[in-house]
């Protein structure tokens, strides 16, 4: 594995959001870590896509932010967390935002609703005019 | 320019797009120019576009293909998508984005037979 | 000392799957983890014990005594164990018996070794995790430990003689020290009862959803019992997979054998046709009672617009009719072949 952005000795990443691409650096960072700890199709998919919506947000709002992925351990449980951080303009109305479906308001279309569908855990902190940091975990099934 | 990066064959009146690569802006802008240049100059009845190669389909993907599908419409040519992932088709469906009014088919053939029932008005 | 990584947790799933060839079993999971005892878990289950340095320098200063009665003490608490039928059959053989009567005695001399840290704590893990493996009932494994007590107190009297108060001091150091370790042994029993539930959960999973191939194209999965979002989630992943490497152009879906179907059920039931829609199949519906009929309409829940009826066999020919096939009588068939 050969991350493009930092890897620290915890087992984490991050990675700068600063252009479009980087979304995609994102998504593959988060599909290779979610495969070596063998998720599944369906919850490599909800991660990975996860991780595209969020830092689409902070790239479409904010043009610059961070993404930080990490793996979590909890006794023999294993899942992963991702980390959005940016300054952007913060959001408003959170919870519209976290209401809303595809189907409404497009001004807002960050997706927030269908994202938090694919994870476990799911929090968001936003302040008009300081920033956003959206904090998202998923675990992987136990059988 | 990133075009021509997203292979566009032709079979029969039918364009055939099949994506393998990682979509973002520019790609994406370049693909939906390239078809519909094509549709143009070949007067293509139908479009299909094969994403079985695509593992992570999201929000910002699927609102590309539904309007690469409406675009293609307004020129008079019918889209399919071919080849979704049961994995793709779960996280989509379970984001609440059902792509309602989105032909899709099981692969390649059964699209071109979709849109050959299509093209003789058998299909509502 | 084993330390917990992923590796040592992996389970191998029981899947209809498998080549044949053996079974993987499950590697010994790490039972510091699934309980997670820290130093800091360890501190306050000390605290909740009331085992104090007190304790420790008194446990300690007690090991002359231990030396001095282990062996006693180890046969009268064989004596119990092979006194009743039920606990001497866990020791068929003279070998087993002194095998584990040496262990029981590492273990009792441990009691007074003065040092409780997380070394301590695994060691006293493999004990009971030994003791489940052999299947010895926390009943039984509880009740040595009541005859330990008490043998141990007659000794402690015997020991200090006619210093009933320091007799009984010492008695109560060990009590705490074996209530800990008590705790220990049967947190290894819990762990491993959910650990077996689990993985019974997973195969049992793994049988619910017995996708049918009906005939060329057409799959059918009976859905039986009751559908939480778990086995929802599993019901519509498993429908995905099959449609796809089926190639499948219809999934019936008859729900006869599922009790209850309310908004939940129903929002699962039509999240899956939505996804089964995507790929490019069709789902048809079956098994629609009276009551679910009358509660999908009262409850004003969308699967109006799906494929439905009533009787698996009439969703059967439709599916049929999907694929252009029809169902005739063989005597039509010998009638028009002029037979």
């Amino acid at each position: 594995m050969s991350p493009p952005g930092n890897q620290d000795d915890t087992g984490s990443w991050e990675i700068r959001i600063d252009k479009e691409a980087d979304i995609v650096a994102v998504r593959q960072q988060v599909r290779e870590l979610a495969k070596e700890l063998r998720f599944d199709q369906f919850g490599v998919a909800a991660l990975t896509t996860a991780a595209s919506e969020l830092s689409r947000n902070v790239w479409v709002h904010a043009q610059k932010g961070v993404a930080r992925i990490s793996m979590l351990r909890n006794g023999n449980r294993v899942g992963v967390e991702l980390e959005f951080v940016d300054h952007g303009p913060g959001i408003a109305d959170l919870d519209r935002a976290l209401a809303g479906g595809y189907s409404t308001a497009k001004s807002l279309g960050l997706g927030l609703s269908g994202t938090r569908r694919l994870v476990d855990e799911f929090n968001i902190d936003s302040q008009p005019g300081r920033g956003t940091k959206v904090v998202i975990r998923k675990w992987k099934k136990e059988y | 320019m990133a075009a021509g990066q997203i292979p566009i064959l032709r079979i029969g009146t039918t364009l055939l797009a099949t994506i393998q690569i990682e979509l973002h802006d520019t790609v994406v802008d370049s693909f939906q120019n390239d078809v519909l240049e094509e549709i143009e100059k070949t007067g293509a009845k139908g479009l299909i576009v094969d994403i079985s190669a695509l593992e992570t389909v999201d929000s910002y993907v699927a609102r590309m293909l539904a309007n690469t599908a409406k675009m293609a419409k307004l020129m008079g040519t019918e889209t399919v998508i071919v080849g979704m992932r049961p994995a793709v088709a779960a996280t989509l469906v379970r984001m609440g984005y059902f792509m309602e009014g989105i032909n899709t088919a099981l692969s390649l053939e059964e699209g071109l037979q979709l849109q050959a029932r299509q093209s003789n008005g058998t299909v509502e | 000392m084993e330390q917990g990584d992923g590796e040592n947790v992996e389970f191998t799933r029981l899947t209809p799957n498998l080549q044949g060839g053996p079974m993987h079993q499950a590697r010994q999971p790490d039972y510091m983890e699934i309980l997670k005892l820290d130093e800091d878990e360890l501190k306050r289950r000390l605290a909740f014990y009331e085992l104090t340095d007190e304790d420790f320098k008194r446990l300690k200063s007690l090991k002359s005594f231990a030396d001095r009665w282990t062996n006693d003490i180890i046969e009268g608490l064989y004596e119990l164990i092979m006194g009743q039928p039920e606990s001497r059959a866990f020791f068929p053989d003279q070998a087993t018996l002194n095998r584990v009567k040496k262990l029981q005695n590492s273990y009792f001399l441990g009691l007074f070794v003065g040092t409780y840290d997380l070394g301590y704590v695994r060691d006293r893990l493999r004990v009971g995790m030994a003791h489940e493996r052999i299947g010895m009932p926390p009943k039984l494994y509880l009740g040595a430990y009541r005859r330990y007590l008490a043998l141990i107190h007659a000794r402690l009297q015997e020991h200090f003689k006619e210093n009933a108060s320091e007799a009984a001091k010492a008695l109560d150091s060990i009590r705490k020290i074996i209530f800990f370790d008590m705790a220990l042994a049967i947190e290894t029993y819990i762990a491993a009862y959910l650990e077996t539930m689990t993985r019974h959960q997973a195969a049992i999973r793994e049988l619910s959803t017995p996708v049918i191939k009906v005939y060329d194209r057409v799959l059918l999965l009976p859905i039986v019992g009751t559908v939480d979002t778990q086995r929802a989630h599993q019901i519509m992943e498993t429908v995905l997979v099959q449609v796809v490497e089926q190639q499948a152009k219809v999934m019936i879906l008859d729900i006869a054998g599922v009790p209850v179907v309310d908004t939940k059920v129903a929002d699962h039931i039509l999240k899956t046709t939505a996804a089964v829609q995507l790929l490019g199949a069709q789902t048809i519906l079956t098994g629609i009672s009276a009551s679910v009929a009358r509660t999908v309409v009262q409850l004003g829940l969308e699967i109006t617009r799906m494929h439905t009826r009533s009787k698996l066999s009439e969703g059967i020919e439709l599916a049929l009719s999907i694929v252009g096939k029809k169902i005739t009588s063989k005597q039509d068939r010998s009638e028009s072949e002029g037979v």
